[in-house]
């Protein structure tokens, strides 16, 4: 038994699958792949799949890995071969190589907000304006113990690293924020408070491009 | 592809994977190079929808020809249809993500009578009239299948078509017709004549009701020269050739059945005089082993399911069940697939079966006993023992099972309060029998969970003319069950009777109820058979409102002699026989089963005279 770490896309509609749908097609999919896998050995045999990240519902991400346990000596050119036909629609396997780092090892992550909308220079204008400002206060689900409270956090504590560019009627903002299991900012949060301050109805998705390990070298 | 529009709307919904189409499996075909649009509607939520076999069977036959494009869609849930309406975004397919005004036939399944309100409101959610006499030649055709169709009557104002049995078949020639239709040019109303020369296919605006001044019915005729007095359904008579679906669309989002499903038989020999099923899809028809084993296999296969579940009305009474699951698990042990046996009988649950239900994953184990005492049970036709039953208890407790739950009726004909108390005994009996059991597991108790359904009497079936407990009735009947039980052992769930009592009335009922349908989902009923959206007041004033009486549907026993709203529709099944069957229950008399000895139930005759139960007693 061996482990490897498939990479792979989550684009178009597959963005609105859950993490936990997200297991199981992926379980039906190496299963559907013919792939020797390794299942495990209690009551209930299921294979072994683990995910570094979960992904927020909505987001595409251009960088995903799932570990799975496989049996026999197969090599990783073959397993791509069997996996990427096996894949259901917006699902995209990029390689399979051997895993590298340790996913407790996930320190930030980064990602494009597309925002699109008719006036972009008012748009950039206003996002400028947040994003160099002393805070941006958000709400943000936390705990307290064990209950769920809001909490009030100002989002350019976290923000690592920001980029803007446009095209003719989209904006794109991309940012590197904190991600992984200590702390874990959810971009999301920025794209709703510029979506509401806009006023306009400008339509926003969000795509994971990379994640990194604390040096911001890429999480392998 | 689903439009911008719907995209801006799915980060505010709930799972919205529900609405982006795409999944595994679905068919994507170029809608120029097709010559009909079908939009196949279940009209409940995509977790339920997207369950149903039906559905997967037609779907895949629509779509295995070149010329018809069959889509899905599901109701959407509240808060989708809030946002939809909001920004008027029409009611689309899942597959094309295009409006179901673009479709030339919407078909509509309707599996249980209280999803009627969500046909009109998928209707209107499509911006389309839901009168099928307000829809002109610029809106699709709607037609209506599934067993509901067997007395649609109070949808009959609502439907262009119904389709009567089973639609593998039919629909094809329905199609057919439709394209030659479209390119002659034909109206909607001439089609509509030609629709209604195909057998199986009813088109309710080609027949008058008149009815006679205490609201019974007097007459139901044919009011053009070229239209059939009585529309019988259709059967597939050979199972093995008929269309299976080689892929089933794997859904992303969790949905109630998520695994492969095959159907190993259709109809049923048992006769159980409450059970609608039962005399609907007659006569029995088996598919051989080695077909179920050959697509299951490759369903598995396309769809990476770990999952079969075996189904049919009554699965033990599929004739060769060892030698198939001989041969499933040849292959389903070494690829992790598990295999279930839903509607299992109590008198034939062999050792060997149990045995092979071992290997596999572990469920629960259910029984329908359906009453609880002999006398009942003989009266509804059940044909178990006391005795079966607490054996196959026995047997599954010894091969190590600890719970076991039992479905059971309330307000079934000539039921007694004896009766009622008579299902907390039989659960007490099957506790003691697991403590009678020497092997039993140490420190585990035993869970008997019993839950209990309200009795509605359905068309076709000998119990057709009787009269449905009122509320009160079913309420003080609940409340006497739940007095009997006297252990904890023993848990007890059951229906709202509220909803039983509305499911009573359309069942029977006829085409005055369109209004009433109407009137309701105008003032907010949709989704009435999920408890907390389900508006009884509603209902009740839609009922006042439109001028017609409930009670007048429940709670009249009807002479063999009136003529039912559903006559005009031939299932098979001799009214004669139905007769002999309801006075039979009187009687505390049962009839063997079909294999035993034929009941002349009349339903050989849509097979040509062909029934496999009575090729398998000769044997």
């Amino acid at each position: 038994m061996r482990c490897v770490r498939v990479w792979f896309k989550k684009m178009g509609m597959s963005r609105y699958v859950s993490h936990l749908d997200l297991m199981r097609a992926m379980t039906r999919s190496v299963r559907r792949a013919g792939l020797p896998l390794w299942y495990t050995e209690g009551f209930n045999p299921h294979p072994y799949l683990t995910f570094a990240l979960p992904l927020s519902l909505g987001m595409e991400s251009l960088y995903e890995s799932m570990d799975i346990r496989i049996e026999g000596d197969s090599t990783n050119n073959e397993i791509f071969d069997l996996l990427k036909g096996a894949m259901p629609p917006g699902i995209e396997i990029v390689s399979v190589d051997d895993p590298v780092d340790d996913p407790k090892t996930i320190a930030f992550g980064e990602f494009d907000l597309l925002f699109d909308c008719d006036n972009t220079e008012k748009l950039i204008s206003s996002i400028e304006q947040m994003l160099s400002g002393e805070e941006l206060i958000v709400q943000k689900m936390g705990k307290q113990g064990r209950k769920k409270v809001l909490k009030d956090i100002n989002l350019l504590e976290f923000l690592h690293s920001y980029e803007i560019s446009h095209s003719s009627n989209r904006v794109k903002l991309t940012v590197v924020f904190p991600a992984g299991s200590t702390t874990n900012i959810n971009p999301t949060l920025l794209s709703d408070v510029i979506a509401e301050r806009s006023q306009e109805d400008i339509g926003c998705f969000v795509v994971r491009k990379r994640l990194m390990k604390a040096d911001m070298e890429n999480f392998r | 592809m689903i439009s911008k529009d719907v995209q801006k709307i799915l980060p505010l919904v709930q799972k919205p994977g529900r609405y982006t189409g795409g999944e595994l499996n679905s068919v994507v075909k170029d809608k120029s190079k097709v010559k009909l649009r079908y939009a196949f509607c279940f009209p409940d939520s995509y977790e339920i929808g997207m369950s149903h076999l039906g559905i997967k069977i037609l779907y895949s036959a629509a779509n295995e020809r070149d010329d018809v494009w069959c889509e899905r869609v599901f109701a959407p849930w509240h808060d989708m249809e809030k946002e939809m309406r909001q920004r008027k975004i029409p009611l689309y397919a899942l597959e094309s993500g295009d409006p179901l005004t673009d479709f030339d036939l919407i078909g509509f399944t309707l599996q249980y009578e209280l999803c009627y309100t969500n046909v009109l409101n998928l209707l209107d959610l499509a911006g389309m009239p839901v009168r099928s006499s307000d829809r002109d030649e610029r809106y699709p055709l709607v037609v209506g299948g599934g067993p509901c169709a067997c007395n649609p009557e109070p949808m009959a104002d609502f439907f262009d078509m119904f389709m009567l049995g089973e639609g593998e078949e039919m629909s094809n020639e329905l199609f057919d017709l439709i394209i030659g239709c479209k390119e002659k040019g034909v109206s909607k109303k001439e089609l509509l004549k030609l629709a209604s020369q195909i057998e199986g296919v009813y088109v309710p605006s080609l027949y008058d009701v008149v009815y006679n001044d205490d609201c019974t019915i007097k007459s139901v005729t044919p009011n053009e020269d070229c239209v059939p007095e009585k529309v019988t359904k259709r059967i597939i008579s050979d199972l093995d050739t008929v269309h299976y679906p080689e892929k089933f669309i794997v859904p992303f989002v969790e949905v109630v059945h998520d695994r492969v499903i095959h159907e190993i038989l259709r109809g049923c020999i048992r006769g159980c005089r409450f059970c609608q099923a039962g005399f609907l899809y007659r006569p029995i028809r088996e598919k051989s082993p080695g077909v179920i084993d050959e697509q299951c296999y490759r369903l598995c296969k396309n769809t990476g399911y770990d999952e079969i579940s075996l189904s049919s009305l009554s699965t033990s009474d599929y004739t060769q069940l060892e030698d198939l699951m001989g041969k499933l698990l040849t292959w389903t042990e070494k690829e992790k697939v598990n295999i279930a046996l839903p509607s299992l009988r109590v008198d034939n649950f062999s050792e060997k079966l149990m045995e092979h239900l071992k290997k596999v994953r572990r469920s629960g184990l259910t029984f329908a006993p359906e009453a609880g005492t002999q006398r009942l049970r003989d009266a509804i036709n059940k044909n178990v023992t006391e005795e079966e039953m607490l054996s196959t208890a026995r047997q599954a407790f010894s091969g190590g099972w600890t719970s076991v739950k039992l479905y059971f009726m309330l307000g079934l004909p000539t039921e007694t309060y004896d009766d009622v108390a008579g299902i907390a005994d039989l659960a007490q009996k099957v506790v003691n029998e697991f403590y009678r059991n020497p092997d039993k597991p140490k420190g585990k108790g035993v869970q008997v969970s019993i839950s209990v359904a309200s009795f509605v009497p359905k068309p076709f079936t000998p119990f057709q003319w009787e009269a449905q407990d009122t509320v009160d009735e079913l309420i003080s009947k609940q409340n006497h069950l739940l007095s009997s039980v006297t252990t904890k052992k023993v848990s007890v769930s059951y229906h709202k009777v509220n909803i039983s009592f509305l499911e009573g009335v359309f069942a029977r009922g006829d085409r005055r109820l369109c209004d009433v349908v109407e009137y309701a989902w105008k003032h907010g009923c949709k989704f009435d058979s999920w408890d907390d959206s389900f508006l009884f007041d509603v209902w009740l004033e839609a009922f006042e409102k439109c001028g017609v009486d409930p009670l007048f549907y429940t709670s009249r026993k009807r002479a063999y002699t009136e003529i039912l709203p559903w006559d005009h529709l031939d299932y098979g099944i001799r009214k004669e026989f139905l007769i002999c069957e309801n006075k039979k229950a009187y009687e505390n008399e049962t009839t063997p089963h079909c294999r035993i000895k034929c009941a002349g139930c009349g339903s050989n005759m849509l097979n040509g005279g062909e029934c496999d139960a009575m090729r398998q007693s000769m044997v």
